[in-house]
């Protein structure tokens, strides 16, 4: 009896280490990607196929690659194993992907940034098998992102 | 080399496709990148050891297949996209191809 009452307090004391800082730890990375973007909003980025607004420039388009993985916490993986009872949208997961995909596109912006280009071109955003953990351990769950995109010299059409 | 993931590049004419071009490499993670790992999914956050991992790879595959295209003679390669898979538990693939071309400046 007493055993089963350690265990479940070690249960409950990874959940609310999860719930408090996981969550405290997602609030601040959207807080930052929201600031980064915020600040990169001039660049352009779409994933048309062609150039838009392409100049000339000594510089030639350039691939450009970023990746991220994001781990899941106790407390989202708790939640998505109560979700798996009852059948739904796994909302606690669906932050993760999008922070990964906005993470990864804000660093392929940042670089394409720093290298002196002002626009991207062709954005893709893949998810990345990294193997699972070879121990196997059921629900920790983590999102693996690859985005690659084609930067270049931009002008846009003064308004 | 020109690298791109388009299927042309601005402000370039491609004269000559040589053909595709490859690179793969197959990364198995340490023991302990799999503890801090384990440990990450506790509090959440960004698996650094495991995005170092990819991006190694990403950067090897790419080195290969440039040097493919290097041996087939050309200057540029367009066109490139990755794909992952998991071999096993523990060791992903990370498969890098392309469309090695020659392209000379001009539109």
């Amino acid at each position: 009896m007493d055993e089963l009452l350690v265990q479940l307090l070690g249960v409950l004391f990874l959940i609310g280490l999860g719930w408090s800082v996981g969550s405290y730890a997602e609030r601040r990375h959207l807080a930052r990607l929201a600031e980064r973007e915020k600040s990169n909003g001039a660049f352009l980025v779409t994933q048309l196929k062609s150039f838009p607004a392409y100049t000339g420039r000594d510089l030639p388009p350039q691939l450009i690659v970023a990746e991220t993985v994001v781990a899941s916490d106790y407390f989202k993986s708790f939640l998505a194993g109560l979700r798996r009872l009852f059948g739904g949208e796994v909302r606690s997961f669906q932050s993760l992907l999008s922070r990964a995909r906005r993470e990864s596109t804000q660093r392929i912006v940042e670089e394409a940034r720093g290298m002196g280009y002002n626009a991207i071109c062709n954005l893709r955003l893949e998810t990345a098998d990294v193997g699972g953990s070879s121990a196997n351990k059921k629900g920790a769950a983590m999102v693996a992102i690859i985005a690659s995109a084609t930067a270049y010299h931009c002008q846009l059409p003064q308004a | 080399m020109i690298v791109t993931n388009t299927e042309t590049i601005a402000g370039y004419r491609i004269h000559e496709i040589k053909g595709l071009v490859q690179g793969n490499t197959v990364r198995a993670k340490h023991a302990g990148r799999d503890i801090m790992a384990g440990l990450k999914n506790l509090v959440g956050g960004e698996l650094k050891g495991y995005t170092e991992l990819l991006t190694e790879s990403r950067r090897q595959a790419t080195e290969r297949m440039m040097s493919q295209a290097e041996q087939l003679g050309a200057n540029a390669v367009v066109n490139v996209r990755f794909t992952t898979s998991a071999v096993t538990a523990g060791a992903a693939e990370l498969y890098a191809y392309g469309t090695a071309v020659v392209a000379e400046p001009g539109a």
